[in-house]
């Protein structure tokens, strides 16, 4: 062996820790594997074996994650500086792979209905998990945006799934026509930042600005520079395109009511909890000395969606328009946490906790709704609204209560999860004198609890027209049903009690 | 001279950039595209990245407008029928269009952009430190984009396949 491809072995060796990467590794192999079974294994098998291999995979990859959860491999960084593994960034990777898992539930309940290739979603649904838990541990933009886009990728596949639908399809050119100009905007920030640090003439320049450390170092020497703050503000409208918050929220109801009900819990959930994770490493590392940029933004943001999400999703009855445009008023709560985080670091250094908690409490809501959404769903899900759900307490008890105990949480009915989220974020805010913020915040939890409350009395009161008494009773797996009552458990008891978990918050 | 050749090659890529935007005709537009890549290469060799340049005109310029132009050819959209552009489309992209203006003209005026000219260094000019980087600091990402690759040929096969209604029935079982 020639000593320079020695030297090169040497270095690569040095540089890529490639166990600390286990899960997402085990990932891959999972999605690669379902590809090769389908191959080898007879037809009636395949459709038995694939779902079960990727609830394996991500078993295994949750395992691996627990593993090491504070594993000796927590160095600054991994990888010569494109990955940075926290506690922050390990809670991201469970929750991730916990939405995932719900994810590929729902599909399990929804693809049978549709005549569609299965392997190939879960395939998907693997591959951008994957992507999905690399994005809070990339400490360097190249990695960032190669995650980022590979999730994105995953999601225009998915989004235009059920390509016999012509709302699915429209979705997914909708979600392929936005998604690319975020990621153009994205990228343009990025690219603005990399040029401006690298010019010799201002302070703390650097060759190596695509690394956050670096380049959190050279903001805070020119952090008045008009191209930092034009790329700082360009980057952050590019996430805020994937969290859906107003002014780049114009995608959302559209794409979500298109999309297979599997997916739009995909986007609710991981690909808005996505943003959400990146967003705390960016202004918390990079951004750090951009406060002057990055609370009017991100408060106009937060307000603009607080408020629009809510009048919005007032006159909505098609229920995935719905939790779209109430998924819009959930990122405005969000990115209150996520401006209280910012404002006063020392004091409200809890924040970015409450937002984990929040996200945590959304996932079980959002998931528990969408399974409901999922076994009421006749046909075309896309056109799925109120009326379906007139009388569902008397169809079928079971999901009736878990639709209640869902919805209940995200409108945050005081017992429920959602509450103990909304409290925390509100409590954040108040401490970092956000007062403004606060206050519309406020205002936007009184109109929500109008049109979720609109939803449990259609399912609950109403008692349908003849026809729709008439409808089959609903078929409910017994490992479905069980998965529904653990997410409604889970939303009623994290409500009563957060045990070790609100310890947690308090310390942080 | 170089400068001669920048302002050139600048004026060939904005302006054939404004005619992918306006050709009504799509071969046409695609054309100018290559045109604009073209202008673009021409901007790397410039500035030294001698690799990026074989690159632009390689993937960019030889690929991806072939492509471009195959697609168009094939869907044969010159005698679609055009949806009229309304006045507060008219006036939204005016407005966006002076708004963009007015902020890079204010940026100039801030003076911080304004600097001497320096000798510009690309690291991606030689090929061997390309390589080397591509396949020891950044492997993780070339990993990444591997997985990108293939679900987006698992994508572009699932969503365009033409199943027949045996298969259908076979995949729905």
């Amino acid at each position: 062996m020639p000593p320079e491809t020695l030297t090169a072995l040497q270095e690569i060796a040095a540089t890529n820790q490639w166990s600390a990467l286990a899960p997402e590794i085990t990932l891959g192999v999972a999605a690669l594997l379902l590809l090769a079974l389908e191959l080898a294994l007879p037809k009636r098998l395949v459709a038995v074996a694939v779902p079960r291999v990727a609830f394996l995979g991500l078993a295994a990859a949750l395992a691996l994650v627990f593993k090491d959860w504070a594993a000796p491999l927590f160095g600054p960084e991994l990888f010569g500086g494109l990955v940075r593994q926290t506690t922050d960034s390990q809670i991201m990777r469970v929750f991730f792979l916990v939405a995932s898992a719900l994810v590929a539930f729902i599909a399990t309940v929804v693809l049978p209905k549709h005549k569609v290739p299965r392997v190939e979603f879960f395939h998907v649904l693997l591959v951008a998990t994957g992507a999905l838990m690399l994005l809070p541990q990339s400490n360097h933009f190249v990695q960032l945006f190669v995650a980022l886009e590979t999730v994105t990728v995953a999601l225009y596949i998915l989004v235009a799934y059920f390509r016999t639908s012509p709302f699915s399809l429209e979705a997914g050119l909708k979600y392929l026509v936005m998604g690319s100009l975020s990621s153009a905007l994205l990228l343009f920030g990025i690219v603005l930042l990399y040029g401006v640090a690298g010019n010799p003439l201002l302070a703390g320049h650097t060759a190596q600005a695509m690394n956050f450390g670096e380049l959190a170092a050279f903001v805070r020497l020119n952090p008045e520079h008009p191209l930092v703050v034009v790329g700082a503000a360009l980057v952050l409208s590019g996430i805020a395109f994937k969290i859906g918050a107003v002014p780049f929220q114009i995608w959302v109801p559209d794409v979500y009511q298109g999309a297979p009900t599997p997916v739009t819990a995909f986007l609710a959930v991981s690909s808005k909890a996505a943003g959400f994770a990146l967003l705390l490493v960016l202004v918390r590392g990079p951004f750090q000395a951009l406060a002057h940029v990055t609370i009017p933004l991100l408060s106009t943001f937060a307000a603009l969606s607080l408020l629009f999400g809510n009048l919005a999703a007032l006159g909505q009855r098609n229920v995935k328009r719905l939790m779209g445009l109430s998924g819009v008023s959930h990122a405005g709560f969000l990115l209150v946490g996520v401006v209280a985080a910012i404002a006063r670091e020392d004091a409200v250094s809890w924040a970015p906790a409450a937002v984990y908690f929040y996200l945590f409490t959304y996932l079980i809501g959002a998931m528990a709704t969408f399974g409901v959404m999922a076994h009421v769903s006749v046909g075309d899900d896309a056109d799925q609204d109120f009326r379906h759900y007139a009388g569902l307490a008397r169809r079928s008890p079971l999901l009736g209560a878990v639709l209640a105990c869902g919805v209940g949480s995200l409108a945050g009915i005081p017992p429920l999860a959602g509450f103990i989220g909304k409290l925390l974020i509100f409590v954040a805010a108040f401490q970092a004198h956000q007062w403004t913020l606060l206050g519309v915040a406020i205002v936007a939890v009184v109109i929500s609890i109008y049109y979720y409350f609109g939803w449990v009395r259609a399912a609950f009161y109403d008692q349908g027209s003849e026809s729709d008494r008439n409808v089959a009773p609903i078929h409910l797996g017994v490992a479905a049903g069980a998965t529904l009552v653990a997410l409604a458990l889970a939303a009623v008891l994290l409500g009563l009690y957060q045990g070790p978990l609100g310890q947690w918050i308090a310390t942080r | 001279m170089a400068d001669f050749l920048f302002y050139l090659f600048a004026a060939l890529t904005v302006g054939s950039a404004l005619m992918v935007a306006l050709n009504r005709n799509a071969v046409n537009a695609a054309m100018s595209l290559f045109l604009t890549f073209f202008g673009m290469a021409g901007m790397f060799v410039l500035l030294e990245a001698y690799f990026l340049a074989i690159l632009q005109v390689l993937v960019y310029a030889g690929a991806v407008v072939v492509l471009f132009a195959f697609i168009v050819m094939l869907l044969d959209l010159d005698n679609q029928q055009r949806k009229p552009v309304g006045k507060l489309t008219y006036a939204a992209g005016g407005a966006a269009f002076a708004l963009m203006v007015t902020g890079v003209l204010w940026l100039f005026c801030q003076e911080q952009l304004t600097s001497p000219a320096l000798p510009a260094e690309a690291s991606g000019s030689v090929l061997k430190t390309y390589g080397r980087q591509l396949f020891t600091t950044y492997l993780l990402p070339m990993q990444v984009a591997g997985f990108l690759l293939l679900i987006a040929m698992i994508g572009v096969i699932v969503i365009s396949k033409k199943t027949t209604a045996a298969q259908e029935s076979a995949d729905a079982e």
